[in-house]
Parts: C-alpha cells; sequence; structure tokens
C-alpha cells in the first residue's frame, strides 16, 4: 500500500485532505471553543496552501499531466476513479484556490470577531476549501461532479451562517436549488458520455485528439456538452439561473469573497475551459456558451448600475464578469478565459474584503450611507477598493486591463457583434463600479463624520482593546496582499500563457481595439463622474430619470417574480395539489371507501343474527339435516 | 319390525322431543334437560346396536359410558353458565340473553 | 485477525442472532413491569449483543470465496420438505447489519419512554425476531412465517404507544400489509406445487425450470405482495400514515427496516425464482418507481407535519430502489441493496431526532417549532445531516447508491431514468424547505432553555451518523460486498 506513496502523492494528499480533516476535528471536538477552531482551520488551510505551493512548484515545468488515481468503487463494469490530476490548468486553479482560502481565513479572525458561530463558520469554510481543492485537481468528470456538490452544500451552509434570518437561510435554500437545477442536467450529461464513451477522464475530453477518438456522434457531442454547460449555468450564475447570487449576499462577507465571487462561482468556467477541447469541438456548444455568457454579462451590468448595496453590486459584477470569462470562452479565447479568471478571483476577492471592512466598521450595506459616515478617512480599504475597481473596469495598469484586453481580442476575432457586446458591457461596468468609488470618495450632503462613532464599542465587543490590533490587521494586511497581486498580475500575461497553453502568442490583439476598450472604459468613468463624483454632482444616475428602466433593473428585470410565480403556480399550486389530493382523495379515499364497504356488508348481514340463541340452532340443524339429506340421496 | 328397529324407533322419538325441547323452549333449564334427552337418544342407539349387531367388543358400552361421563361435565358447564346468566339477568329465560344482536 | 474469522466461520452466528433476540425477548418478559430502568438496560444488552453478532458477520464473511456463507441447514419437516436453512451473502448481509444498527439505536432512542415499558421492549423485540428471520432464511416456509411474525406487532405497537390517528394509522397499516401477505402465500404455494419438487428450500427451488407463465403469474405476485411493504406507488399510502403514528424507535424500524422487508422480498423471492417474470414486468416497475420518486417528492412538498415528509421522502427514496431493482442490471442491483441500506441508517437518524423534538416540543408541525438549531444544535445537526443524505449529497451513503442506480437507469430506460433524476431536484427543494422551516429563521421563544441532547441521548443518533458519514467515504467497504451476490444473480446484463 505505501510503496506507491511518493512524497509528491504525500503533498497532493496533504493539499487535498487537510482540510476536511480540520472540518472533522472542528465538528467533533472544538466546536465549544473559538480560538482553538481557528487555530486549527488556520492551520489546515495553512497546511494545504504549502503543500499546493510546493506542487505548484514541483510541477511548474512538467512535460505532461502528473496524474494519480486509484479505483473508489467498482461496480461491475462501471469504475469510479478517485484521484488527483496535475497539469497547469489545475495547478493555476488550485494555487488560487489554496491562496484565497488561506488569506480569507486569516481575514475572517477579524471580521467573525465576537461571533458566537465562528467555529461553526471555520469548520464550513474548512468543507468548501476540502470540496474546492478536489474538484480543481479531480481527475474524471465524475469526481469533479462529486466535490461540484459538495461545494453546493458548502455554499448554502455558508450562505445560511445567519440562520436566524429568514432571508439568509431563505437565500441558502435558492442557491442550493438553483444550482442543483443546473447540475441535474450536468449529472445527465456525464451519465450520456459515461455510457457511450466508457469513460470521463478529463485527459481524454482535455485532450482535441482524443475527443475526437472518442467515437462519439456529434449530435451526442453537442447534447452532452450542453448540459453539462447547463452545471456550469447554475453555479456560475448564468442566464437564466442567475438570481440566486445577489441573494447569496446574505452570507457572511469573506465568505461572499472566498465563495460567491473568487472560487466556487468561478467552478463553472473552470470546468468548461478544463475540457476546453471537448466543447471546441461541437461548434453550436460553443455558440450557446458565448450566448448565454453575453446574455448574462449585458442583464447583470444593469442590474448593478442601480443597486445601493455594496455587495449586491459586487454581487452583480461577478455575474457579469463570468459572463465575459464564458465569453472569451465561447468565442475560442481559451486563455483569454483562463486568464481573467485568475486576475478577477483576486481582484473580486479584494473588492468583497474591502466593502468587509466597511461592513464591519459602519454596519451598512449601503454605499451611500457608508459615505457620509465618512469611509474615505480609512485610507488602506479606501486606496485598496480603488485599486479593485480600476482592475475591475480594466483600466490600465491593473491586472484587469491585460485580461479584458485578451478577451476583447478573442470576440473580435469572433465576430462583431460580440465585440460591440463587449464593449458596451465593458463601458456599463467602467460605470457602475466608478459610480461606487465616486459615492465613496466624495461624500455629499451633510456628512456625519464619526456618525457611528463607535470604535470603543466596536473593540470592546471582540475581545478587549489589547488584540484591537489582531482584529484590525488580519483585515488590512490580507487587502494589502491581494491589493499588491491585483497591481503585478497583469504582467505575468505572457508567463501564464506559456504556462498554460506551452506557447506564447505575440501580442494578438490590434491596437484600435485595444483603444476601443479603453475608450469604452473611460467613457464609463466620465459619465460615473459627472453623475457622482465631480463638485455639484447630484449622485443620481440617469436612470432615475427613466423610471420603468429603472424598476426594471433594480427588480432584476422580474426574473425572481417568474421564478416565484412558476414555484406558486406550477409547483406548489398545480403538482403538488394535484398529488396530494390525489393521495387523499382517490387513493386514500378509494382504500377507506372498500374498507367501509366491507363494514357496512358486514352490518348488513349481521342483521341475521337475531341474538337469540335458538334460531342459530334452528339454523345450524337445518343445514344439519339438508346435508343429511344429501347424502341419503346422491 | 324387530327388536333392534324397536329400539332406535324410541332413540328417535326421544332425540326428536330432545330436539323440539331445546329449539322451542325459552327456559335454560329446560333446554339443558332437552340436550340431555338427545345425548339419552344417542346412547340407547349405541346400546341397541352393541346389543343386536356387534356384541363381542364392547364398544358400543364404552361409548355410552363416555357419554354419560361428558354429560354429566356438560350438565356442570351448562348449570354454572346458566348460574351466570341469571346473575346477570335476573333470569333464565333465554330471550333475556340476546348481547350477540348483529 | 485472519485466523480468528476463520474461527469465527464455523459458528452458528446467524441462530445466535435469533437465540439472542428469543431471550432477550424472554429476559424482559420476565422482568416486574416496575422496573423499567432493568428493562431498558436488558434491551441496550440484547440488542448490543445482536448488533455485535452482526457486525462480525460483516466483517467474518468471505467475499473472495462469495456465495452462500455460515450455511445452516436440516431438515425441519419431511414429508412436506421444509429446511430450517439460514444463510448470508452479500444482499442479506447489509439488511442484517441495517436491522442489527437500528435495533439497537432504536433501544437508545427509546430510553425516555416511561409508558408500559416492558410491554413495549418486548413486542419490538419480537418484531426485529421475524426481521432477522426474514433476512436470514433461504426456506421460503419459513420466510413467511418470520415475516407474518414481522408484521404482527406493529399493530399493537403503533396504536398503545403512537401519537396522531394512530388507531386509524395502525389499522390501516396492518390491513394494507396483511394483504401484500395474501399475495405472497398464493405465490409461494404456486411455485411450491409446480415445481414438483416439494421442497420449500429456495435454492432448490431456483433451480427448477418454471414456465415463463408461471413465473411471469409468480413474480407479479410476489411484487406486489412485497412490493407493498416497500411502499411501491400506488400502495404507499399506508407507510406516511404509520409513520406518522408509530412511536419513535418503531418508525425506525418500520421505515428503516422494515420497508427494506418488502424490496428485499422482491428481490429475494420474486426476482431469484421467477427470473423470466421480472424482465417481463421490469418495464412496468420502472414506470411506478419513476412514478413514486417524482410523487413521493411533490407530495412531500406539500406537508407541514416532520414525520409525513420523512414519510413520503421514503416513499420517494424507495422508489430509487425499485429502479434499481427494474434494471435488471449488476450496477442496478447494487444500488439498489446499497440504497436500501442507505436509506434504513438515514431514515432512522431522522426519525431518531424528531422523536427526541417531538419529546421535548410536544410538536412536530413545521411551523409551529422554527428556529431549532438556536434551541437544540446538536439533535438540529443530527437532522440536517441527514436531510443532506436525503438530498443526495455526495460523500453521504446514499449518494453512491442513487448514482449506481441512476446510471443503469438511464442505460436500461433512458427517458424514466432521466425523468428520475429529475425528481431529485424536488427532493432538494422539499427536504430543504423543511429544514429551513424547522431549524432556521428566529428561534421560538416558546422552546428556549429546552434541553439539548447530552452525551448519552445522541449516542445513537452519534452511531447513525457515523454509518452515515462512513459508507458515504468508503462505499466500496459496503459495494464490494453486496458485488459478490449480485453478479451471480440469474438474469442479470453484466453492466
Amino acid at each position: 500500500m505505501l510503496d506507491g506513496l511518493s512524497f509528491e502523492l504525500l503533498m497532493a494528499i496533504v493539499a487535498s485532505m487537510a482540510p476536511v480533516l480540520c472540518f472533522g476535528l472542528i465538528m467533533v471536538f472544538t466546536r465549544r471553543s473559538i480560538s482553538a477552531s481557528v487555530t486549527v482551520g488556520i492551520i489546515g488551510s495553512f497546511l494545504s496552501w504549502f503543500a499546493s505551493l510546493y506542487l505548484f512548484l514541483h510541477y511548474f515545468h512538467a512535460e505532461e499531466a502528473v496524474v494519480f488515481k486509484g479505483a473508489w468503487v467498482v461496480s461491475a463494469s462501471l469504475k469510479i476513479p478517485f484521484g488527483y490530476y496535475f497539469d497547469p490548468h489545475s495547478l493555476l486553479m488550485l494555487m488560487i484556490v489554496a491562496t484565497i482560502s488561506l488569506v480569507i481565513q486569516i481575514y475572517s479572525i477579524g471580521y467573525m470577531a465576537g461571533d458566537p458561530g465562528k467555529s461553526r463558520y471555520y469548520a464550513f469554510l474548512c468543507l468548501f476549501s476540502w470540496s474546492m481543492i478536489n474538484l480543481v485537481i479531480a481527475p474524471g468528470l465524475l469526481q469533479l461532479y462529486i466535490f461540484w456538490e459538495l461545494v453546493g452544500v458548502s455554499s448554502y451552509l455558508l450562505i445560511g451562517f445567519y440562520f436566524e434570518k429568514w432571508s439568509a437561510s431563505e437565500a441558502g435554500k435558492k442557491a442550493f436549488v438553483m444550482t442543483r437545477a443546473g447540475d441535474i442536467g450536468f449529472f445527465i450529461g456525464i451519465i450520456i458520455l459515461m455510457l457511450t464513451t466508457g469513460h470521463l477522464s478529463i485527459a481524454v475530453f482535455g485532450n482535441a485528439a482524443e475527443v475526437g477518438n472518442t467515437g462519439l456522434s456529434q449530435a451526442l457531442l453537442t447534447l452532452s456538452a450542453i448540459l453539462i454547460f447547463s452545471g456550469a449555468v447554475g453555479k456560475s450564475a448564468q442566464f437564466p439561473l442567475l438570481t440566486w447570487l445577489p441573494d447569496a449576499m446574505e452570507g457572511p462577507t469573506p465568505v461572499s469573497a472566498l465563495l460567491h465571487s473568487a472560487t466556487m462561482v468561478a467552478a463553472g468556467v473552470y470546468l468548461v475551459s478544463r475540457i476546453f477541447p471537448f466543447y471546441a469541438a461541437s461548434s453550436t456548444a460553443m455558440m450557446v456558451v458565448l450566448i448565454i455568457g453575453t446574455i448574462t454579462m449585458l442583464l447583470s451590468s444593469t442590474m448593478a448600475m442601480t443597486a445601493r448595496d455594496i455587495k449586491q453590486v459586487w454581487a452583480f459584477s461577478t455575474i457579469s464578469q463570468l459572463g465575459f470569462m464564458f465569453m472569451g470562452l465561447g468565442a475560442g479565447a481559451y486563455f483569454a478565459g483562463v486568464f481573467h479568471l485568475t486576475t478577477h478571483a483576486f481582484f473580486k476577492a479584494l473588492l468583497f474584503l474591502c466593502a468587509g471592512v466597511f461592513i464591519h466598521h459602519f454596519e451598512t450595506n449601503d454605499f451611500f450611507e457608508m459615505s457620509k459616515a465618512g469611509a474615505r478617512k480609512m485610507l488602506i480599504p479606501m486606496i485598496t477598493v480603488t485599486i479593485g475597481v480600476a482592475a475591475l473596469s480594466g483600466i490600465p495598469p491593473f491586472s484587469g486591463f491585460f485580461s479584458k484586453e485578451a478577451i476583447m481580442a478573442g470576440l473580435a476575432h469572433k465576430g462583431n457583434i460580440w465585440l460591440i457586446a463587449g464593449l458596451l458591457g465593458a463601458a456599463m461596468t467602467a460605470y457602475y463600479s466608478f459610480r461606487v468609488i465616486f459615492v465613496m470618495w466624495f461624500p455629499k450632503g451633510e456628512v456625519e463624520e464619526h456618525g457611528h462613532g463607535h470604535e470603543g464599542g466596536h473593540d470592546d465587543g471582540h475581545g478587549g482593546g489589547r488584540w484591537a490590533w489582531v482584529t484590525e490587521w488580519s483585515m488590512l494586511s490580507v487587502l494589502l496582499i491581494l491589493g499588491a497581486i491585483t497591481l503585478v498580475l497583469g504582467f505575468f500575461q505572457k508567463e501564464l500563457e506559456h504556462f498554460l497553453t506551452g506557447h506564447s502568442a505575440e501580442h494578438h490583439g490590434s491596437q484600435l481595439i485595444l483603444v476601443l476598450a479603453l475608450g469604452c472604459a473611460l467613457a464609463g468613468v466620465i459619465l460615473a463622474w459627472f453623475e457622482f463624483g465631480a463638485k455639484n454632482a447630484k449622485q443620481e444616475g440617469f436612470l432615475s430619470r427613466m423610471k420603468s428602466v429603472e424598476a426594471l433593473f433594480s427588480n432584476r428585470w422580474y426574473m425572481d417574480h417568474a421564478y416565484r410565480k412558476l414555484l406558486d403556480y406550477v409547483v406548489y399550486g398545480g403538482i403538488t395539489n394535484t398529488f396530494t389530493r390525489n393521495d387523499r382523495v382517490i387513493i386514500d379515499g378509494g382504500i377507506d371507501g372498500l374498507c367501509r364497504f366491507t363494514v357496512s356488508l358486514g352490518r348488513a348481514v349481521s342483521r341475521i343474527q337475531s341474538g337469540l340463541l335458538q334460531y342459530n340452532l334452528y339454523l345450524t340443524f337445518l343445514v344439519v339435516a339438508l346435508m343429511g339429506l344429501y347424502f341419503l340421496l346422491v | 319390525m324387530n327388536e333392534l328397529q324397536v329400539y332406535l324407533f324410541v332413540a328417535l322419538i326421544l332425540f326428536c322431543l330432545g330436539l323440539t325441547g331445546v329449539l322451542q323452549r325459552r327456559s335454560l333449564i329446560a333446554m339443558l334437560i332437552s340436550v340431555e334427552l338427545m345425548l339419552n337418544a344417542a346412547s340407547l342407539n349405541f346400546m341397541a346396536f352393541n346389543r343386536f349387531l356387534t356384541p363381542e367388543p364392547a364398544v358400543g358400552q364404552i361409548v355410552t359410558l363416555f357419554i354419560i361421563g361428558t354429560a354429566a361435565a356438560e350438565a356442570a358447564i351448562g348449570l354454572s353458565i346458566i348460574l351466570a346468566v341469571f346473575r346477570r339477568y335476573q333470569s333464565i329465560d333465554i330471550e333475556r340473553a340476546r348481547e350477540l344482536k348483529g | 485477525m485472519a485466523d480468528f474469522y476463520e474461527i469465527v466461520r464455523q459458528w452458528p452466528l446467524l441462530s445466535g442472532i435469533q437465540v439472542v433476540t428469543a431471550l432477550g425477548l424472554l429476559v424482559i418478559m420476565f422482568i416486574p413491569e416496575d422496573r423499567p430502568e432493568v428493562i431498558k438496560k436488558v434491551a441496550a444488552v440484547f440488542s448490543g449483543l445482536d448488533l455485535i453478532i452482526c457486525i462480525l458477520l460483516f466483517l467474518a464473511y468471505d467475499k473472495e470465496i462469495g456465495g452462500l456463507q455460515f450455511v445452516e441447514k436440516f431438515l425441519w419437516v419431511k414429508t412436506l420438505g421444509i429446511h430450517y436453512f439460514n444463510a448470508v451473502d452479500g444482499i442479506n448481509l447489509p439488511m442484517l447489519l441495517l436491522t442489527g444498527i437500528v435495533l439497537f439505536t432504536g433501544c437508545l432512542t427509546m430510553w425516555q419512554l416511561e409508558n408500559r415499558v416492558k410491554e413495549y421492549f418486548a413486542f419490538s423485540f419480537l418484531l426485529v425476531l421475524g426481521v432477522f428471520g426474514v433476512f436470514m432464511s433461504f426456506d421460503l416456509f419459513f420466510l413467511f412465517v418470520y415475516y407474518d411474525i414481522a408484521l404482527f406487532p406493529m399493530y399493537p405497537l403503533i396504536a398503545i404507544w403512537g401519537s396522531t390517528r394512530k388507531e386509524y394509522g395502525a389499522m390501516k397499516l396492518t390491513l394494507y400489509l396483511l394483504a401484500g401477505s395474501a399475495l405472497i402465500l398464493p405465490g409461494i404455494i404456486l411455485l411450491y406445487i409446480k415445481s414438483g419438487l416439494w421442497t420449500f428450500d429456495l435454492i432448490a427451488l431456483s433451480g427448477a425450470q418454471f414456465t415463463p407463465y408461471i413465473q411471469s403469474i409468480g413474480f407479479l405476485l410476489f411484487y406486489f405482495g412485497f412490493g407493498v411493504l416497500a411502499g411501491v406507488w400506488p400502495f404507499h399510502t399506508w407507510s406516511p400514515v404509520g409513520h406518522v403514528a408509530a412511536p419513535t424507535s418503531v418508525s425506525m424500524i418500520h421505515a428503516g427496516v422494515l420497508m427494506k422487508l418488502g424490496a428485499y422480498g422482491v428481490l429475494r423471492v420474486g426476482a431469484f425464482l421467477c427470473p423470466e417474470g421480472w424482465v417481463q414486468w421490469a418495464d412496468l416497475m420502472a414506470v411506478l418507481a419513476v412514478v413514486g420518486i417524482v410523487y413521493g417528492a411533490f407530495v412531500g412538498l406539500a406537508q407541514t407535519d416532520l414525520k409525513y415528509v420523512i414519510g413520503y421522502s421514503s416513499v420517494s427514496h424507495m422508489g430509487i430502489v425499485g429502479l434499481g431493482l427494474s434494471t435488471v442490471t449488476v450496477s442496478g442491483l447494487n444500488g439498489a441493496v446499497f440504497q436500501m441500506f442507505a436509506h434504513g441508517i438515514m431514515t432512522a437518524l431522522l426519525f431518531s431526532s424528531v422523536g427526541y423534538i417531538y419529546d421535548k416540543t410536544h410538536t412536530k408541525t413545521t411551523f409551529e417549532l422554527g428556529g431549532m438549531s438556536r434551541n437544540m444544535p446538536i439533535i438540529s445537526g443530527f437532522f440536517i445531516l441527514a436531510a443532506m443524505a436525503g438530498v443526495g449529497v455526495p460523500a453521504l451513503a446514499s449518494f453512491w447508491a442513487e448514482l449506481l442506480v441512476f446510471i443503469s437507469a438511464v442505460k436500461v430506460f433512458p427517458i424514466r431514468g432521466i425523468l428520475a433524476i429529475c425528481g431529485l431536484l424536488v427532493s432538494a427543494l422539499f427536504m430543504l424547505r423543511v429544514v429551513m422551516k424547522t431549524f432556521y429563521g428566529p428561534a421560538n421563544p416558546k422552546f428556549a432553555g429546552l434541553p439539548d441532547v447530552n452525551f448519552w441521548l445522541a449516542s445513537p443518533r452519534i452511531i447513525l451518523a457515523g454509518v452515515i458519514v462512513l459508507f458515504g467515504l468508503f462505499p466500496w467497504l459496503m459495494l464490494n460486498l453486496i458485488q459478490v451476490s449480485t453478479q451471480s444473480f440469474p438474469k442479470v446484463m453484466g453492466f
């Protein structure tokens, strides 16, 4: 057994299993002691991060993908393997996930200070890290699916962390069920692939030559690709399953940063890019990805323009950036999609964590109120949030600029209409994100600088002033780290491209696209400046002059209403009601009726029983006499 | 009409009397007596067959002895039931005991 | 260790289980009624012994050799060909283990019972005596007798210690199940006579060449006869009503084990003796199973009583077992047997948790509870874990079973398989809905200060939760065992 245990495998096991061990430890032993749980959680994450770093560096120059796997479940000809698959793509994702998990656990020391459920929180974070890491390094689609589901469960648990709020537990349920709806397509797609080709290995579906050898007919390939994509639609909150993500912001902010922006929701993009050659083999499937990505990107950008809740803005921007990644992938720009995924993971985590600092400090989610309460006095968060927003809007030299530009080049390659949609999206992104920044930097109206004045009160609540610096710096240091990554990551485009694709193309976007993209972003920024930033701006968006459009945007295009109606009228009112009635009236009614019939028949027959003994005797005698006669005669 | 037939005839009359009594009398005591009559008719038959047809193994007599024994037991149980009925209904009229009415 | 198992294999462990159970019953009968503590301890000890024997069987069964092991066979009634024939294989061993676990945890769950303790445990042991008997008998006569022994104690157990509409529930359940057994008996007699072998020995009978016509009729009789007990749609309505009315540990045994008895009967008697009939009726089975899966989930959506919800989830989950059986493939059977085991443990945990909540709050209506996670975090955790298993979350036992069943179902009946998979969405919706309404939201001040489970009260739930997670993480522990027997099943496709 231990013969095959190389040091690399041991590190892989540490990377993937340390978090779940911590989950078990916290749930079983240290649930009562918060500090012990935090220590266990952070040690586990650190171990896992360290092992991931080792693997990343160790395999950085590996020629081929390294696979460890063994059969986990064997049932007749069905073999479900469990193992690890290390290639540049999975290593990159592993690094992203491990790093962000670690920094967020550190950040949460401060953010969750004083929360009685902190042990549970760390346990769930560990559960999430475990499932996400195993998802990322899965060697087969089925293992990916298994951890995909587990990621969904941890997301459910974390969104509903403040379970005493109805809205939070509602949101958790909604997230679970909506992503489940997509996952069912994913599951069916996997089964179809498994039954027709006999294997689900990523080594096969991630390799263009092998995909051709599977003997899959074009129709089945397209069908299964679209079905699998529906899983990605659910998990990455794409149209039409996008409304769960804004609601998921009910969870603690670090959770929003970890799950609902940087890693988990990117799993859908990861899935598509993971088996990209498989998708590339079906132009229809690629078109579906492109269309869904475009619709989502535009829809959610419009939603973000009217939101007043800072987390909602970031949530919508996450959806739209994910849509953007899908656009890139759908247009065939594999590297651009993955690169944007990478940069987005860091700057979006940064944005959420900054928002977390503000929310933690001002105890409101509304950025207009934060601004009035003096948000601009908090220099480090303000600077880092600005860096994040600049990256999000695609302003050079921040990382988002490079990745967006790469996607634009891909879109231009595909056709002008997609490029126009992309540019429109970029402009809207710049507009709504700088709207937030300008509002926060330049408060208008009366400013209550120390309106809340709860510096002291906060520290008391969080375990004494002596440890206040830990609380504060655990959060701020993470902001600085992520800010630094956001600043420099863009310059590693060539290296990353070489790492991922094995060759680094020339600067493949034309100058025109560069100018166009930048121009659109700047147009958005300038519009935002005149409406929110300039001295005599009223801080009202141009949308407020178009009431019906604003209502449409702020009601999320009435998608939630539609789902609510669907649930109420079709599921609850229609099917459930019919079935329940059928149970009560037809099945139970039938059986009860049969019983009642039997009983009443008995009643009717019992009339014969007069109760007088001698009638019974008469009858007995009569029967005996008749029988005697019968035997006598026959 | 030979002698056996005479015995059988008497037994038949006894049996019919007993049957009529059981079916017609409303008094439990009378019904019990009638049952005894029927039993006696059966005994008489056994004795007659034993005497005239198969005298050697005295099975008929043995059966008759059994019948007398069971009749005694039956009378004891019957009387105690009648007593119980009397305690409950203050009467031994069978028309009063109608709890098995459907 | 291997030597030890070698020795163990010589022991008559199966009769041992029955002797221990019967002895437990006797000892309980001779303890004076006014000493409930002693009765509970005795019940726990004897059920613990049963569990230990079951675990020993599970470990000592030699998967390399396979086939029937621990065989105890001798002639009972020569003229009729009745044998005392006990054995285990990969199909009934998980069921025996399940029964052992549920019995033991059920006894611990009822630690706080106060009303007529002696009779309660006596009836429970009698019930389990029958259940163990059905699972281990390879003789149709004994199997049927044990089957009826298992049915009868349910009536008093529900009618005396039950709650909501207990007389109605008890009567409905008993009538349904007896109607089922009225179909099984003709089936057994039919095969007994038509085989011409004058034996009730299941293995010998399976060698008889029944004509397809006989097999078709025989299978149908067994399918509906045992199927009533397995909650096959549309004969399922007794089960939620019965679950709701029954006291906690009876619900556990009932939903956890007794319903498996039906599925096991369909497989062991129906499919094993009448494979032709099985193949012939597989289409119908698949239809009924899929309807059951989807229908159960939708009706569950409308329920407000926690126990009704679990009852309908059982209907839905037993549909998965039925779907697995209908595929006539090795993987489908593996999944079905595994699902029987996993579902048994899972519902036992659900009922056990609800039982505790009901004991303390005296209500099991979702809208009267609410926010229980605040008042009773540990017991809520157990319920949520079990509900997650019910939703089919990976790393919990039932996921693997569902996976195998669905894969083989899509292979054999594509449309029905896909419909059944869509049923998963509804089951997720209704499980989470209940979890949310009951355990989340603002805590109900009425129940503030009610004690959560202490370690001892939690122990049965810990065992059940541990089993769910253990077999969820290491499904091959169970699947390798089941596979030994399903592969050699007549007529199955090697998928």
